[in-house]
């Protein structure tokens, strides 16, 4: 039908050209736009870490000796260690870390450039001041060719913390220290933003070569999103034109994936909302960003957090596969539940198809597990609490509850078995298990006579679709979906915290991964087994016998939304669907204070 | 190419983007896969001092690997990296063989039998001015 109307008419065509070009230009102003902020970023870095060109004559230049101004994108680690750098290793080493050299010399006030001669200095100096010996050098600490001596910051954080300030070692505390050696890290260039240094990861920050800043990557990541999006405009372009007739096309292996043709009503939009195809490609692109990320990540607790900010500060392009990763799996969960939804709303289940129902079920259950162990495998302090209370549910199921909790642990507290099975379970096992479930569950779509059947009267028209418009049509929602994905990507970064450590800290983030919000609002309530164990898993037994216990749409009534064959499973569905939102809100919404 | 119709246009251009797209793609990838996380190994090694080495001694330093040869010509230091595929050789009584591929070197680390066909590294020696001896495999 949509497609019948639209002729090859003049005026048509302008139309259609004029949409294409509006949606060029929109695609290059959006360009345009996202290029702005890294240029924007990276002259606020420039300034901040530049190092001072040498002047000439002696100028006294009061503005150099002035507190220093830190890029508001750099951390409150490097800010205070700036303000420390001032007031402490500044008059030294330089406002740009170039050490006492003539030209830092000159920046001082007349009467303070021979330091060592006047008598703040000299072999006299007054009690309060203290002595530099003339031959003494004081080094540069950033620009190339500086640092060399340590390895790593952690080395660096361990020189100034036992050595610095030079006339008076160890005032700097422990986290003083650190904070200095994030600011010269940050001058020397070699510091990752949004980065702690601590000394669980400091050995992984090389003082020699400059890390690839995040934000280096954003001008690729946006050309590719452009050429992308371009595409796109191609691939629709395309798809609008009529006369599609074309002469004889080889299917290739992709073509062979599907029915030579399908019935042309089962493709539209408005019976199947895409969202199984949408689930097939994110999986696709969740299974290729994990296993790119397999290649960094180090499932073990020490390592399990700093390899993650590994990925996200300075493996390039890893903040985009990472976030991919993330987004990815949150936007997976969102259109399984529309693919269910959906699928109850307009009696699909019904007969011959409970057995699929059933399966996509089952991969429901995956998807929640896969995400919880995925969320558990950053290891931080975010994700701390929600795998300690997940964990103690377990334990009070009755008579078994201590051997699942040993069974998911691996032993009687979270640890390095505890993580080596998150891993296992995530990377491999519960993955296996989708994609065996995903081909039965596609399998079973094609088995049962396809996506969706068309409504009674308009089971007359025999029009199909070949398989080539079909292959397009996905080709075309997995471009437009991609390109939403890494848009996303690029401007939401993926959450991380701090390492686990097991000292005690102030719980700044209690919460829950946000598809567990309703579950963790529920355990406000009373007995963590009645309402954390039984009534998921009641809910999750209710969605299982909705098609063998409450009366079903009868074939007269398929192809529509809302038959009156099913209300009792649609009325059901949607009070369980709207209790979730309610408790996930709840969730949201902060305690009221007492 | 003239008469090149407005759909084929429509098609190479596409294609070719997506094309592009993917080999940007391809070259991310391997930017991705070629970020080094381990430090590079120091090369640099504080053996010290020469009195630990007597006369007419031969010493395996293990970490290195090397062996330390002072006799009547002075202080050297062998490299017991086998030159043809990087096992470590093994010291026998006619000097050195690799347990891999079998080849053999004399005390002096010179090919005796092949499938090596370098003699072991002699690796530089210098004395720094704490006095102990510094020996560089690069």
């Amino acid at each position: 039908m949509p497609t019948s109307q639209r002729t090859s008419d003049p005026h048509n065509r302008t139309l259609l050209r004029r949409s294409l070009l509006t949606a060029a230009i929109a695609v290059m102003l959006l360009t345009a736009m996202l290029l702005v902020p890294p240029t924007a970023q990276a002259s606020a870095q420039l300034q901040s870490t530049s190092t001072p060109t040498p002047q000439p004559t002696p100028t006294f230049d009061i503005l150099r000796l002035e507190k220093p101004v830190i890029a508001a994108d750099h951390s409150e680690q490097v800010k205070k260690g700036s303000i420390l750098y001032w007031g402490i290793c500044m008059a030294c080493h330089g406002d740009g870390g170039q050490g006492l050299s003539e030209e830092w010399k000159d920046a001082f006030g007349a009467e303070d450039r021979n330091c060592w001669q006047s008598g703040c200095h000299g072999p006299d100096h007054p009690p309060q001041g203290f002595l530099i010996p003339k031959d003494k050098i004081i080094p540069a600490v950033a620009g190339s060719g500086m640092l060399t001596r340590f390895k790593n910051s952690q080395e660096l954080h361990d020189y100034i913390l036992a050595n610095m300030p030079w006339w008076d070692p160890g005032q700097l505390t422990d986290e003083e220290s650190w904070q200095v050696t994030a600011y010269i890290l940050s001058l020397h260039k070699v510091m990752p933003r949004e980065f702690e240094l601590a000394d669980t990861n400091a050995s992984a920050i090389r003082t020699q070569s400059a890390v690839p800043q995040p934000s280096d990557d954003r001008p690729a990541v946006v050309t590719v999103l452009g050429i992308l999006a371009f595409a796109a405009i191609g691939m629709i372009a395309q798809d609008l034109r009529k006369n599609k007739a074309r002469g004889p096309e080889r299917p290739n292996f992709f073509h062979h994936l599907h029915p030579p043709t399908i019935p042309a009503l089962q493709a539209r939009l408005r019976h199947t909302l895409g969202a199984g195809g949408l689930a097939v490609f994110l999986c696709l692109v969740l299974l290729v960003t994990g296993i790119l990320e397999m290649f960094y990540y180090i499932p073990v607790p020490e390592h399990a957090a700093v390899s993650v900010e590994i990925i996200t500060s300075l493996v390039p392009f890893g903040a985009l596969i990472r976030n991919l990763h993330f987004w990815g799996a949150q936007a997976l969960m969102i259109v399984m539940t529309v693919h269910l939804l959906r699928v109850v709303l307009t009696g699909a289940y019904a007969r011959h198809r409970r057995l699929n129902y059933l399966i996509g079920l089952g991969m429901l259950v995956l998807v929640t597990l896969l995400d919880f162990t995925g969320y558990v495998l950053r290891w931080d302090e975010g994700i701390r609490w929600a795998l300690v209370v997940g964990t103690n549910l377990l334990k009070t199921v009755p008579w078994i509850g201590d051997w699942l909790y040993q069974l998911a642990l691996g032993g009687s507290e979270p640890g390095l078995s505890s993580l080596e099975r998150f891993y296992t379970w995530h990377i491999f096992v519960l993955t296996l298990a989708m994609v065996v479930l995903g081909a039965w569950h596609i399998f079973r779509v094609r088995r049962d006579g396809g996506v969706a059947v068309p409504p009674p009267d308009q089971r007359e028209d025999h029009s199909r679709i070949s398989r080539f418009d079909l292959v397009r049509r996905e080709a075309l929602v997995m471009i437009i979906a991609g390109v939403t994905l890494l848009f996303v990507s690029y401007m939401f970064p993926a959450p991380i915290e701090r390492p686990i450590t097991q000292t005690l800290v102030d719980i700044e983030n209690a919460r829950a991964p946000w598809f567990f919000l309703w579950v963790q609002q529920m355990l406000k309530y009373g007995d963590p087994f009645a309402l954390g164990v039984l009534l998921p898993a009641g809910l999750l037994t209710l969605l299982a016998i909705l098609p063998y216990t409450l009366p079903q749409a009868g074939s007269h009534e398929f192809g529509r939304w809302f038959p009156r064959g099913n209300r009792v499973a649609q009325i059901v569905i949607v009070i369980v669907a709207l209790a979730l939102i309610v408790l996930t809100i709840l969730a949201i919404l902060p305690t009221p204070q007492l | 190419m003239k008469n090149i119709s407005r759909r084929d246009f429509l098609k190479v251009s596409t294609n070719s983007l997506l094309a592009l797209a993917g080999l940007l793609g391809l070259g991310g990838l391997l930017r991705y896969l070629s970020y080094q996380f381990d430090p590079t190994p120091t090369s640099e090694f504080d053996i010290g001092p020469a009195s630990r080495y007597p006369r007419k001694s031969s010493t395996i330093l293990a970490h290195i690997p090397a062996i330390v040869i002072h006799d009547d010509n002075g202080i050297r230091v062998i490299s017991l990296v086998c030159s043809h595929l990087g096992c470590n050789v093994e010291e026998r009584n006619f000097g050195f063989e690799c347990p891999c591929h079998s080849s053999r070197y004399d005390l002096d680390g010179r090919v005796l039998k092949g499938p090596a066909n370098r003699d072991l590294k002699k690796l530089r020696v210098e004395e720094s001015e704490d006095g102990n001896l510094h020996v560089f495999t690069s």
